[in-house]
């Protein structure tokens, strides 16, 4: 080591930390999922591979079209390698994987991860849209709801996203379009326009989906942080705070949300498997050309391994999003990081 | 993918499993109970979708006249008007709303019986039988529900018995999941331990011990997931993968009334209030049963 004295003690101080980090119970449980995630992973992959190899009729039929004839699919199906049994193609797809070779979609002979490359950003981009509509909305509202509970503000608010958890995703979309789209001509129905275009078209084009999927999630949201804060607010340090003359929206603010938005990152985390989900819906009423109207064609078209590909996406991402959460924990909450060796 | 360590946290309502009452609701937090009550008259309400076709004097919900469509509402003949290729609108509200409680209705029965029983049987058994159930339904709840649901609708084509062979694969997992962790909680009290010493059979501490112990739980959840159900079948008939058309639902109404959305709102809106109302009132009694019975 040529660092001199005073860098390598934080050097040190810093190692520890990481040390402290890596045996941190929090992040044991991460590592354990993520161990887990593999097999789950793979049996994903493979009821996918089987449900679209027992269906009836492949690829080559579906591109071909009803007024095929026998040999033309059948030659069809000799170059995409169809008439190949399906565990060969599924292990020829699954050495593909661990190589980190896709393949090509069968019907646009486009390799897989050009077609992901160029609509994950859409979906990402709508989904954070969505998130951060719905953050914002949940936090101001569980605010003013848990200031008083069983006040005006708290029934009302409580009332409202009660409505809105019961509202069809699908249906707030049309209601939107109908209400701000057709009598109030403010945002366009539907169409994408990319954000290289133009950023303040793009994001116009992506409002009315983020929040059909948005507000749904904001009542979710703004129920849980209710309940957590209120819960909160029943705890000693609360007491302390009040009893030393903390004004109410300072114990609010700075100690009840504090503790509780711990809570609300959990839920946002384990909740992003869900709102992909959603994605596949909305895109499809507003024609955004995002991943899930992708997996609608791809299903249709019978195209295996763009499903495959994107069901990988998919849980992928779900499973990545459950462990960012637990080691946000973990760097987050002092409790856990210093748990085993104070500082 | 539900993968809140909900086993490793322990509940708040181990007296209400064990069969003790609930602590009374007083002072302002006991208004739970009086939603529950119009939110259950308005449930019968819409279980009355069985019977209003047959005493109201209703236009059959499909071969309407052409000649008669687009009527508005409170058109003579049509309450609610008729759609645009001219069935009466009310008429397809109530056979479709008969369509989506039904569905709603079975999945959910085939979920509370197959996957409660799935989910206590692991948890009772607990070790290898466990850990193997438990990973198969963590592969059925993150395997994308839409493709089974396509693949289904696409293979055996369209259909309510499709529908909810489709809705059933993520019933199942779900419920199971709940009775589970509901197990896990019973496992360790004394009264199991006790009916476990006395020698009783697996088959029979399930059935008296466990089932009508976790059974408030999975049916609190029976009622919640009823409206997330509707509202999924809902999203596959849109997608014209669930009920076919011309046969109702209200998930297909939406669809259609979508392509002259801008022409005739109101074939949107009706069956997306029928469907906003019964979710909303699943939902309500639901929170009041949960309250109720204070389970989680």
């Amino acid at each position: 080591m040529t660092a001199t004295a005073a860098p390598a003690v934080s050097a040190d101080r810093l190692i520890g930390r990481v040390a402290a980090l890596a045996t941190s119970p929090s992040l044991r449980l991460a590592a354990r999922r993520l161990v887990i995630a593999v097999p789950v992973l793979w049996g994903v992959s493979a009821l996918t591979f089987i449900v679209m190899s027992v269906l009836p009729g492949n690829a080559a039929q579906q591109i071909l079209g009803v007024q095929a004839t026998p040999a033309q699919v059948h030659q069809l199906e000799l170059e995409l390698g169809l008439d190949k049994p399906a565990w060969l193609r599924y292990a020829s797809w699954i050495g593909g994987v661990l190589t980190g070779n896709l393949g090509r979609s069968l019907a646009s002979g486009q390799p897989v991860t050009a077609i992901i490359g160029q609509r994950l950003p859409i979906t990402v981009e709508l989904v954070v849209y969505a998130l951060a509509v719905s953050v914002a909305l949940a936090v101001p509202v569980a605010l003013l709801a848990a200031r008083r509970p069983g006040g005006l503000a708290d029934r009302l608010s409580m009332g409202i996203s009660m409505a809105g958890l019961s509202m069809a995703n699908y249906v707030l979309a049309l209601l939107l379009v109908i209400a701000l789209a057709v009598y109030l001509p403010v945002f366009p129905a539907i169409g994408f326009v990319p954000l290289t275009e133009s950023v303040g078209a793009n994001l116009r084009s992506l409002t009315l989906p983020a929040l059909a999927i948005g507000l749904p999630l904001a009542c979710f949201y703004t129920r849980l942080l209710r309940a957590d804060i209120a819960d909160q607010m029943q705890e000693d340090y609360v007491v302390t705070a009040r009893a030393k003359g903390v004004g109410p929206w300072q114990v609010l603010v700075r100690h009840a949300l504090r503790n509780s938005l711990f809570g609300l990152l959990t839920i946002v985390g384990l909740n992003l498997g869900t709102l992909i989900g959603a994605t596949v819906i909305i895109e499809q009423i507003f024609s955004l050309p995002g991943i899930g109207q992708a997996f609608l064609q791809a299903i249709n078209n019978r195209d295996v391994p763009l499903i495959e590909a994107i069901v990988l996406v998919l849980a992928t991402a779900v499973v990545l999003a459950n462990l960012l959460t637990d080691i946000l924990y973990a760097v987050l909450d002092p409790r856990i990081r210093y748990g085993q060796r104070p500082d | 993918m539900a993968n809140v360590p909900t086993d490793e946290r322990l509940p708040l309502g181990l007296e209400a499993l064990a069969g003790a009452p609930a602590p009374a609701r007083t002072g302002r937090w006991a208004g739970h109970l009086d939603v529950g009550v119009p939110a259950a008259a308005i449930v019968l309400l819409f279980a009355a979708c069985f019977v209003w076709p047959t005493l109201l004097p209703l236009a059959k919900p499909v071969g309407g006249n052409i000649f008669e469509a687009n009527l508005g509402p409170l058109s003579p003949g049509h309450l609610l008007g008729t759609d645009t290729v001219g069935n009466d609108v009310l008429s397809r509200l109530l056979y479709g709303g008969r369509t989506s409680l039904e569905t709603a209705l079975a999945v959910n029965l085939i979920g509370l019986f197959l996957g409660g029983t799935i989910g206590a049987l692991a948890a009772y058994l607990g070790g290898a039988v466990d850990a193997v159930a438990m990973r198969g339904l963590d592969v059925l709840i993150a395997f994308p529900a839409l493709v089974l649901a396509l693949a289904i609708a696409d293979s055996l084509g369209p259909g309510q018995g499709h529908t909810i062979l489709a809705l059933s694969f993520f019933a199942v997992p779900v419920f199971a999941r709940n009775a589970r962790a509901a197990t896990l909680r019973l496992r360790e009290l004394t009264f199991m331990t006790a009916a476990r010493l006395c020698g009783t059979r697996t088959w029979r501490m399930l059935l008296r011990h466990i089932a009508p112990n976790i059974l408030p739980q999975l049916l609190t959840f029976g009622l919640l997931s009823m409206g997330a159900i509707m509202v999924i079948e809902g999203a596959l008939s849109f997608l014209g993968l669930g009920i076919a058309l011309p046969d109702p639902s209200w998930g297909n109404m939406i669809f259609q009334g979508q392509q002259s959305i801008s022409a005739t709102p109101l074939l949107v809106l009706f069956p997306s209030a029928f469907l906003f109302v019964a979710v909303l009132a699943f939902n309500l009694l639901g929170d009041a049963l949960r309250a109720r019975w204070n389970v989680r």
